[in-house]
């Protein structure tokens, strides 16, 4: 008997061993969110949220003619499948500190005759140079967060529409709605490479960081007009890794650092490489308000970014054109020329072609690269210091009101078009000098009110208004 | 490199081993003098030898041996006085030439054991010393290495941490100012390991972590310092690498107390980098805590203290003191012993690091580095420790006994950091300009750990035993009102290098509070049966605990801005506001998450047995389950997903361990346990805070940890303090967690985020140790091998697309398991003499290269170089109570640096000008760190 203790205390070991593993087992319980159902817009009261929450659903269509409102602080929540469809005509007044989260289709078709506006009631704009200073002037007080496209957004339209005053930081709550970061002060954010994002003929005025954040996506933005765009930073419309598409006929005034700027940075997994194309653009006063040195102030090509840029126009901008050397710009697949550049003073002349970066002076530049010996020397490296003096104050662009040089203004208070007119007179210089071979990118879908409704293809003449009437209509 | 230190490693080594033979004398009385009960080897007994009435005497050296060469053939007395003990008896016998060698061992008896014999174990100073380490390690049930006090007291540091590097298998991880903070225990980084005092785990202040900062603990306050590598079925089954148990200092069987006080100072601080001292804020709370969320907090409710009251200080004077007071009463009944340490160090470094951008390059390689910043930091750190623990035991009668220990540990350190950062490198900076962000900030962070524990063994007849214990423990970490101030320098720069405008702006100014608590309230109770079967003892026991956490966690940030105001050097002109007013609040306070309340209910039970198998061989065997139970709930809103979770799970976890007695003083062992590791506490909550130089994420869909490990040890005690272990070891570790550089929503968005590996890790190696003493000289060395690898999948950037565009796609990486070297080791020399009351050492530690930071792209993972670091210490006995000692720390001014595994010259000539000096070529330099040699020096008092 005694000989077996040993092997049958074994024998129980193994067996309390083997017996346990059964209640083994692993439980966990996250918790999930889900927004509730939406129900047919009203306009008798306003979209308002609550009981702990700030999401308001929305879906459906908003009617010609009639005026919405958002409660403060609700995020107005387009959920995954669902459209908002805004008629022309459509007013959406959003309150402080609200959002406009796009999970699923926003389609804003306003018109010519009825454009759209998503904004703030009741603000008074002074857009005169120098009519307030930054820290006074509500365009750049981010009174509402802006349309923040998550990354379920697969079309977003913004035709003849005003978008206003937005920016203010997303926040937890909102940034985790949509996907999106908590600091982010965009006015407009899109971010589905898979998706379409289309503005034409609209107005973007105000804004806080980047006042249009393209995280990724398919773009076609024409003939709008952007005024007062980032407080002390950010560029205007920044596109970072896997945004393809057209960006033209767009007038830039004032804009924080860059009118335009791409860049493959952060490209996902299955995201195409960032490769845009942009043409018949014009910046004016670009890049004043961005605090930190070197930045850009018309158009910016880094980091991976492919492309090309013809017929543009920037009138004193801080910095010229500007192609980076490292994060390089795939300059393999980018190319550039018939880009104009005005400087009302040496300073700006100075930085046609930014010092320190890579842009390569094209013949088809004006002002032309052989200006003289000072501007730009026989044996001139990319992203050196040149002496630009000659270059100071030539080839008058002749707008219809828009005296050059300027006078009684700090460049940087050149904010807003307000009765200014950029419209060219038949003397212009710039008619005529455009490349009309290179082809717009359209990778979005072409649709009167789904997608593009006029892919307007490159102009003879430099910059966003052609002397035939067409580019941008505002 | 590696292979030189490596061969010199297996010389030393192998020397060791072939030392281990013992010489011959002609005509020799030798032997050993020990202490009848512990087996402690008596240095400074005095043998005497009488033959044909002349009288020799001979000392008892370290080992416990005493010798006496050319004996006379015929009778001999020899007898042993030692202060303390009894007279040992008289032996007597005959020596003739043919015996040559006599070997007459005595144990001598403690005069205090004489009197009122209680059954109590785990008293007395002599567990302080190696030999009962040894003993100690010897007949445990598992596999262990243990520091003594002695060898701890000798040691260059005045950390548990820096002491853990001294240990076999073990390797530390180190705070920015240099000092040793984590342990890593057999390549398994600090997650995988456990942290007891006395056998009872204890919480930790770390914010997010359950792992405890060893570097609170000083290491004067500690009787022995255990290092478990095999989990037995009765121990709680959360490590994986190993368990770190304390074993404080406990009452001894007579008065004793004993001080010490020392002065010292780091050589960093002199030649112009002064330490920047300063006042902390005395805002306790932010104003969110006093006014409540709600309340919009503008620049009138901020406290600058931190940042205005900055001051240099050249080479300021570190200090410590200890005091020991221990006695026993009530006829040897009650023992107390209570014990203060108090330390206050200035240490600091300089550091530099690249920051890898967000996205490498794909030109001209595929992932060709790519840098965003380059940050120069240096860093000043006061820390004031201050401990105390107290333990009183008490038997009731010789059948019942309990105790009660008490522990309160706090510390304060004060760090100042200065930065400065070349951001936007090719970008923003370029060879025409440079923006450079300024930085000071200014940190308190108090950390409190407190422990109390009521212990009770009561013995029930022959055969059965109870124990039992009630614990309250609770563990704080505060960092009330965390400053900085930073700006933004604009320079540009003419074709000369010239700087021909600067202008600074971008004024920022951050208040942070951050606190957590982290209360254990637990019990534990074990049932021991003896009884005999088939004449052989047989032990079963079985128990279990169960444990209740409450941990809290309040994080609060604002920023406040300068606007365009230009810095002109006048912090006080600057008209800081909130950027937009709601952001003064807190509930606008982009970290909702990380305000967080976790409840967690943990239960353990287990059924071990331990028998002889066979007469050499004893069996110790059994399972052990692990219920754990976790809720937590942040304050996000509603609307936020994984705002609150639960994890339930049952763990179960068998172990067996065999042991092997080949002879009397050698030891096999083989064992098996399965055992666990959960996530932190902030891990699985979805919080995101500023680290050092990264964001860090949290992650809900985290797994626990589970692994299966395996051991095989040979051991060999010869006596005295010498010893030689040569052990291996395999693990498979299930659903790894590591930290990975992850891409946020954002494009320039990186944060560090856990997640579980996927696939298994394997992690295996094996370890030597050995220790040899040659009268006053001893030699250790230990040396331990490990090699894991798990395989994850890396981003890769190429241009792989049509017309060779970049595209990113996903590529399978093997890589060792983050922190894991290769290759660690120690060696010491130790000079100990009696007769000149001077003990010395030189320590070696040797931690070979290992990751230190894994990226989300293949091929760009940053390595630690290889580091050495040398110490020396002393103690030199001036009276007979009294006697002087010294620490120098890094005598070699030893730097940790971290490279990439790309040659440094292949780095674009855009960043060439932002990588500074570059020493191996086939590597570029990433991060360097120096901290410079530490001094100490100071007096001990022993009565």
């Amino acid at each position: 008997m005694k000989k077996y203790i040993i092997p049958i205390i074994s024998l129980i070991l193994f067996a309390s061993v083997s017996g346990c593993q059964k209640w083994k087992g692993e439980h966990t319980e996250i918790y999930s969110y889900t927004p509730p159902a939406a129900n047919p817009v009203s306009d008798k009261a306003p979209l308002s949220c609550g009981g702990g929450s700030t999401v308001s659903a929305v879906k459906g269509t908003m009617l010609s003619g009639k005026t919405y409102t958002v409660q403060a602080g609700c995020d107005l929540v387009i959920n995954p499948l669902d459209t908002l469809l805004m008629q022309p005509g459509v007013t959406l007044n959003m309150g402080a500190g609200s959002s406009l989260i796009v999970l699923g289709t926003l389609v804003s078709n306003g018109s010519k005759n009825q454009p759209n506006w998503i904004t703030i009631p009741g603000i008074t704009k002074n857009d005169a140079p120098g009519g307030l200073a930054p820290t006074a002037d509500p365009a750049y007080a981010g009174k509402w967060k802006g349309i923040i496209g998550g990354p379920t957004c697969n079309l977003m339209v913004l035709r003849w529409t005003h978008v206003e005053y937005a920016g203010l930081t997303e926040g937890d709550a909102t940034s985790k709605l949509a996907d999106a970061g908590s600091g982010n002060q965009y006015s407009i954010l899109f971010a589905n490479y898979k998706g379409s994002f289309i503005m034409e003929d609209s107005w973007l005025y105000g804004g806080v960081d980047d006042p249009i954040r393209i995280s990724a996506g398919k773009v076609a933005i024409f003939r709008s007009t952007f005024e007062k765009n980032g407080a002390i930073g950010g560029d205007c419309l920044n596109a970072k890794g896997g945004t393809v598409g057209t960006m033209a006929y767009n007038l830039f005034m004032g804009t924080a650092t860059n009118g335009q700027k791409a860049s493959n940075k952060g490209q996902a997994i299955g995201a195409p490489q960032t490769n845009l194309v942009m043409y018949n653009n014009t910046f004016v006063s670009g890049g004043y308000r961005q605090q930190q040195s070197g930045r850009g102030g018309c158009i910016n090509y880094e980091e991976g970014a492919a492309g090309m840029y013809y017929n543009n126009v920037a009138i004193n901008c801080r910095f010229g054109y500007r192609v980076v050397g490292n994060p390089v710009a795939d300059v393999a697949h980018l190319s550039y020329g018939n880009n104009y550049q005005w400087a009302d003073s040496l300073s700006v002349a100075n930085q046609f072609y930014p010092t320190g970066y890579i842009t390569q002076p094209q013949s088809t530049d004006i002002p032309s690269i052989t200006t003289s010996a000072k501007y730009l020397p026989t044996n001139y490296q990319l992203g050196s210091i040149y002496d630009g003096s000659d270059v100071v104050q030539k080839n008058n662009p002749a707008f219809l009101n828009f005296p050059l040089p300027t006078s009684g203004h700090a460049l940087s208070q050149y904010s807003a078009v307000g009765n200014f007119n950029f419209h060219l007179q038949p003397s212009s210089p710039l008619i005529g000098k455009g490349n009309t071979g290179i082809k717009p990118l359209i990778t979005v879908p072409l649709d009167k009110i789904y997608g593009l409704s006029d892919p307007t293809p490159p102009g003879a003449d430099l910059g966003c208004y052609q002397l035939n009437g067409t580019g941008n209509q505002h | 490199m590696k292979h030189s230190y490596f061969l010199n490693r297996l010389l030393l080594f192998s020397s060791l081993i072939f030392l281990f033979a013992f010489s011959s004398v002609a005509q020799t009385i030798k032997g050993k003098v020990d202490d009848y009960k512990t087996g402690e080897p008596l240095a400074g007994a005095t043998v005497h030898l009488t033959q044909q009435g002349v009288n020799k005497t001979a000392p008892v050296n370290l080992n416990g041996a005493y010798a006496f060469k050319n004996v006379h053939s015929g009778s001999y007395q020899i007898q042993v006085n030692y202060i303390g003990y009894k007279s040992s008896q008289v032996y007597e016998g005959n020596i003739n030439s043919t015996d040559e060698i006599k070997i007459i061992n005595i144990d001598l008896q403690d005069a205090s054991t004489q009197v009122a014999e209680v059954k109590i174990t785990g008293q007395g100073n002599n567990k302080e010393t190696d030999r009962a380490a040894r003993g100690i390690e010897k007949n445990a049930v598992m596999i262990e290495n243990i520091l003594s006090a002695n060898t701890i007291q000798l040691l260059p540091d005045v950390t548990v941490a820096n002491a853990l590097q001294r240990v076999s298998g073990v390797s530390i991880l180190r705070s920015p100012s240099g000092e040793g903070r984590y342990a890593i225990i057999r390549g398994m980084e600090q997650r995988y390991n456990s942290t007891l005092v006395n056998g009872i785990k204890i919480p930790s202040p770390d914010p997010a972590y359950r792992f405890v900062p060893m570097d609170i603990f000083p290491s004067e306050m500690l009787e022995r310092l255990e290092i478990i590598k095999a989990l037995t079925p009765n121990m709680e089954g959360d490590a994986i690498g190993g368990v770190m148990n304390l074993v404080m200092k406990s009452a001894p069987n007579h008065f004793v107390l004993s001080a010490n006080i020392s002065g010292g100072f780091s050589s960093l601080f002199s030649k112009g980098r002064l330490f920047n001292a300063f006042d902390p804020s005395s805002a306790r709370q932010s104003p969110a805590t006093i006014h409540g969320n709600s309340y919009g907090a503008t620049y009138a409710d901020f406290n600058n203290k931190a940042l205005t009251s900055d001051q240099s200080l050249n080479n300021p004077l570190s200090s410590t003191a200890g005091l020991t007071i221990g006695d026993r009463f009530l006829n040897n009944k009650l023992g107390v012993i209570v014990s203060a340490s108090y330390q206050n160090i200035y240490r600091g470094s300089n550091s530099k690091r690249l920051i890898p951008n967000a996205q490498p390059d794909y030109q001209p390689l595929p992932n060709s580095p790519q840098f965003s910043d380059s940050f120069d930091r240096t860093y000043s750190t006061q820390t004031q420790r201050l401990g105390i623990h107290n333990k009183i035991d008490y038997a009731i009668d010789d059948k019942n006994k309990i105790s009660l220990y008490n522990l309160y540990i706090h510390q304060n350190e004060f760090e100042s950091r200065l930065s400065s950062d070349t951001l936007g490198l090719g970008l923003n900076s370029t060879n025409f300009s440079k923006q450079i962000t300024l930085s000071n900030r200014s940190t308190l962070t108090q950390q409190t750990i407190y422990n109390s524990t009521l212990h009770g063994e009561h013995f029930l007849g022959d055969e059965w035993k109870l124990t039992w214990d009630g614990v309250y423990s609770r563990a704080t970490r505060n960092m009330p009102d965390r400053t900085e101030f930073s700006y933004d320098a604009n320079k540009a720069i003419n074709s000369t290098g010239v700087v021909t405008n600067e202008y600074d702006n971008n004024t920022a100014l951050t208040h942070h509070w951050e606190n957590n608590k982290d209360q254990d309230i637990s019990g534990y109770a074990n049932l021991i049966y003896t009884p005999k079967i088939a004449g052989k003892p047989v032990e079963f026991s079985t128990g279990g605990l169960f444990r209740h956490k409450i941990r809290d966690a309040y994080y609060m940030e604002y920023t406040l801005k300068g606007g365009s105001t230009l810095y002109n050097n006048n912090f006080n002109s600057i008209p800081f506001t909130m950027s937009l007013p709601i952001d003064g609040t807190g509930n606008s306070n982009p970290g909702l998450s990380n305000n967080y309340h976790i409840t967690e209910n943990d239960n353990a039970e287990y059924l071990q047995a331990r028998f002889d198998l066979l007469p050499k061989l004893q069996v110790l065997g059994g399972v052990r389950i692990e219920n754990t139970n976790l809720s937590y709930l942040t304050q996000s809103p509603i609307t936020v997903s994984a705002r609150s979770g639960k994890y339930i799970y049952t763990d179960v976890l068998p172990s067996i361990h065999l042991k092997y007695a080949l002879t009397d003083n050698q030891n096999i062992r083989a064992s098996y346990f399965a055992s666990i590791s959960r996530p932190g506490f902030g891990e699985q909550v979805p919080y995101q805070i500023d680290g050092e130089y990264y964001k860090e994420i949290g992650n809900q869909n985290l797994k626990h940890i589970t692994a299966d490990n395996y051991d095989v040890r040979y051991e060999f005690f010869p006596g005295g303090a010498d010893q030689l272990l040569l052990g291996s070891f395999y693990k498979k570790i299930y659903n790894p967690i590591e930290y990975y550089v992850v891409r946020g929503s954002g494009p320039s968005d990186l944060f560090i985020q856990p997640q579980n590996a996927p696939g298994n890790a394997t992690n295996y190696g094996f370890e030597a140790l050995a220790t040899k003493f040659f009268g006053i000289i001893g030699f250790s060395a230990n040396y331990t091998y490990t090699h894991s690898r798990v395989t994850t999948p890396k981003l890769l950037y190429a241009p792989t697309g049509a017309n060779g565009q970049p595209m990113n796609s996903i590529i399978n990486e093997t890589r060792p398991l983050q922190g894991q070297a290769n290759n660690v080791g120690n060696a010491s020399v130790l000079f100990k003499s009696a007769n000149l009351g001077l003990d010395m050492q030189l320590a070696f530690v040797y931690t070979g290269e290992r990751l230190a930071q894994v990226s989300a792209y293949a091929n760009l993972d940053f390595y630690q170089h290889a580091y050495n670091q040398l110490d020396f210490s002393f103690e030199k006995t001036l009276t007979k109570h009294l006697s002087f000692y010294g620490k120098i720390n890094n005598l070699t001014n030893a730097a940790a640096k971290i490279y990439l595994k790309y040659p440094h010259d292949k780095i674009k000539s855009q960043l060439q000008e932002f990588l500074g000096k570059q020493d191996i070529a086939a590597q570029t330099l990433v991060q360097s760190d120096y901290y410079k040699t530490l001094f100490l020096g100071g007096f001990r008092y022993k009565f």
